[in-house]
């Protein structure tokens, strides 16, 4: 089977070389540059980062006219000759999808040096490839933004709907324990904690990505702890999250995406990644020829995270709540805000 | 100690329940399956195939039962391939079954974009069985036990009836003692004229539907939508269940209510920061437990003696 794919892989691959090298002589300038990604074991289809990148290059398609392509890694194993076929493949940017291509796309970049690569929700270290950037975002401040919402609507506001108890509990329940996980559960936790410091926070470390079972245990949990919000940093898991929160009447915030959609009448709001905007504002920086290897960061000040709209729940979040929303996202622009980014940082304050 | 008294409630085990039943359902099918001598180790993939199609026809129908029928229906045709390869075609059962779980995620990815244009995780059933929650009255109101057993959702009362009525298959019914023969002496069961590839082929069948109605049950009853490896190890759980119950339906749910019990326990050993340690600790902590189990317990427990060996029917000319 695995034999057979693999087989089929090195075909295509093999004739589409073939089909780039015929192509060349007629196309000359005229081509539009390819630009790729290969995402993670999570897939298409995650309404997450996976299709936040997509989406991003479909923009980049539409404004700047490249042309885009997605290769889908079943293991992790795929990861490199992914990537690394796609650069053979004439692409002049290829992106990775999520934190667990790290080491991948390094070796890959290493590997292709005259094609450029980044790595969505990877770190460049000092000695990564010149040709490779890094783009991290600043979750903990998305966190923050969202933790300032639930920390509010917990206590001060908690007779706004149906849905809030009066006890002061709130819960997140994380994925795999992470550095990106790590940002957006500290920056809820510290937010949360500047609007309510009597505020509990309980959060559960579910070791997967998929696992909708164990999300929705770990929240049903939580929910018999008194939690009222549930903040979910999981990625698939946290679809587990936020149906035992639909279950049981109590609300969800999303993560990574505005995950409305998924239970329009649970989801008060999402801690967004605007993985669009950042994988657009790359493929632009190659289109301009200002791509440079080293680290990018997108957070607040360049738009690329915040929280999503309240939706149908818009009516229902007291004005005072958006209005310190507003303040804290102009504090945190100015500087004026310091949010932790790992729970030693956390402990400390 | 003040939070530990607070989880040690009746939810904790009703949370047990939940995270059991699918293992429980799974674990009994391995057990029939290695009953008749068939080794299969495929049940996280016919789970995932269960799951996919339950949540298809749930669907597209808006209808939960029919759901669970297919997701029953798909996960034991998708077996027969596996009774095909090692009891018709001999292969070697293990082989057969690796080939099973990777073949089961690769069908389901094709068949996610096919559908429904992209892989990853579907949009969420109009209905899930969840709604059918029903509390049997008069039992329901019994304290802790009533909300346990007699509340629940629809698979997790087919599990019961499950261990039950396959606990009475494998002691009393005829063609239970028949299955049992074909894994423990086969050539016994052919010399009375019994086809021990039926018996094998049946085994395997029953795999496939109750790890099929397992994979319904993440699916469309736990949940309202399908992920891609949502199962997550809880086929290879049900195998090691299966040893540590000792090749018995009421041992394996014994053993699936041991590690889901273990699950619950440490989701709410995190809550309460019992002791402060990284949480992959805690993470592993029902994986350690069934390590742990099947390393003590095997050696109590003994497979079916031809457990694993093919039969192949010698023609004399």
């Amino acid at each position: 089977m695995k034999k057979l794919s693999l087989m089929f892989l090195v075909l295509v691959l093999a004739a589409g070389l073939f089909m780039t090298g015929c192509a060349k002589e007629e196309a000359a300038d005229d081509a539009p540059m390819i630009v790729s990604m290969a995402t993670d074991v999570g897939g298409l289809g995650d309404k997450s980062f996976n299709d936040g990148a997509y989406a991003g290059l479909l923009m980049a398609q539409d404004k700047l006219g490249v042309e885009p392509r997605v290769v889908e890694s079943k293991q992790q194993t795929d990861y490199v000759p992914n990537l690394s076929g796609l650069a053979e493949d004439g692409s002049s940017l290829v992106f990775a999808v999520g934190f667990l291509m790290a080491d991948a796309v390094i070796e890959a970049a290493a590997n292709n040096p005259d094609a450029a690569f980044a790595g969505i929700d990877i770190w460049a270290a000092d000695d990564a490839p010149k040709n490779f950037q890094g783009i991290s975002f600043n979750e903990h401040e998305a966190g923050y933004l969202a933790g300032v919402v639930a920390g509010m609507m917990t206590k001060e506001y908690a007779s706004a709907s149906d849905k809030l108890n009066d006890d002061n509990v709130l819960g997140v329940v994380l994925g795999m324990f992470i550095p990106p996980v790590e940002k957006f559960e500290v920056g809820f936790i510290a937010g949360a904690r500047s609007v309510n410091p009597t505020v509990e926070v309980i959060s559960v470390t579910s070791g997967s990505f998929v696992d909708q079972a164990k999300g929705k245990e770990a929240a049903l949990a939580m929910i018999e702890q008194g939690a009222d919000i549930i903040f979910h940093a999981a990625g698939l898991t946290g679809l587990g999250a936020i149906n035992a929160c639909k279950e049981e009447g109590v609300l969800a915030i999303g993560v990574d995406v505005d995950q409305n959609s998924v239970a329009p009448d649970t989801v008060l709001t999402s801690a967004e990644k605007k993985i669009v905007q950042a994988t657009y504002l790359t493929v632009e920086s190659v289109h301009n020829g200002t791509f440079a290897g080293g680290n990018a960061y997108y957070g607040i000040n360049e738009d690329a995270v915040g929280i999503a709209p309240f939706h149908s729940f818009d009516s229902m979040v007291p004005q005072a709540v958006k209005d310190k929303v507003a303040a804290v996202t102009a504090d945190m622009k100015a500087g004026k805000v310091k949010v932790p980014t790992t729970r030693a940082e956390l402990d400390k304050m | 100690m003040e939070g530990l008294f607070s989880i040690l409630n009746t939810e904790l085990l009703v949370a047990t329940i939940r995270l059991s039943t699918p293992i429980t359902l799974a674990a009994i099918g391995a057990t029939i399956c290695e009953k008749s001598g068939i080794v299969n180790i495929a049940m996280e993939g016919i789970m995932i195939i269960g799951a996919f199609f339950a949540t298809v026809v749930a669907y597209y129908t808006g209808n939960p039962w029919a759901g669970l029928l297919a997701g029953i229906i798909s996960g034991g045709l998708f077996s027969l391939i596996h009774a095909f390869a090692t009891v018709t075609l001999h292969l070697d059962h293990t082989v057969s079954g690796a080939v099973l779980n990777i073949l089961s995620f690769g069908i389901v990815r094709y068949l996610m974009v096919l559908i429904f244009g992209h892989p990853g995780t579907t949009n969420p059933i109009p209905v899930g069985l969840k709604a059918y929650q029903w509390a049997i009255p008069g039992l329901s109101r019994i304290p802790v036990l009533g909300p346990i057993f007699f509340n629940q959702t629809p698979i997790v009362y087919l599990s019961f009836v499950a261990i039950i009525f396959f606990t009475f298959f494998l002691k009393r019914m005829k063609v239970g003692l028949h299955l049992r023969a074909a894994g423990e002496h086969p050539l016994a069961l052919e010399t009375i004229g019994v086809s021990v590839y039926k018996m094998r082929y049946l085994g395997v069948l029953i795999s496939g539907l109750l790890s099929g109605m397992a994979g319904a049950y993440l699916s469309i009853e736990n949940n309202v939508s399908f992920t891609e490896g949502m199962t997550n190890g809880k086929g290879f759980i049900a195998l090691a269940a299966m040893i540590s119950g000792g090749w018995h339906p009421i041992g394996a749910f014994l053993a699936a209510l041991f590690f889901g019990f273990a699950d619950a326990l440490q989701i709410r050993f995190q809550i309460i920061k019992l002791i402060n340690v990284p949480e992959e600790l805690f993470i592993i902590f029902p994986y350690i437990l069934c390590v742990v189990a099947v390393a003590g317990l095997v050696r109590r427990s003994r497979p079916p003696k031809a457990d694993g060996k093919d039969f192949m029917i010698e023609r004399v000319e």
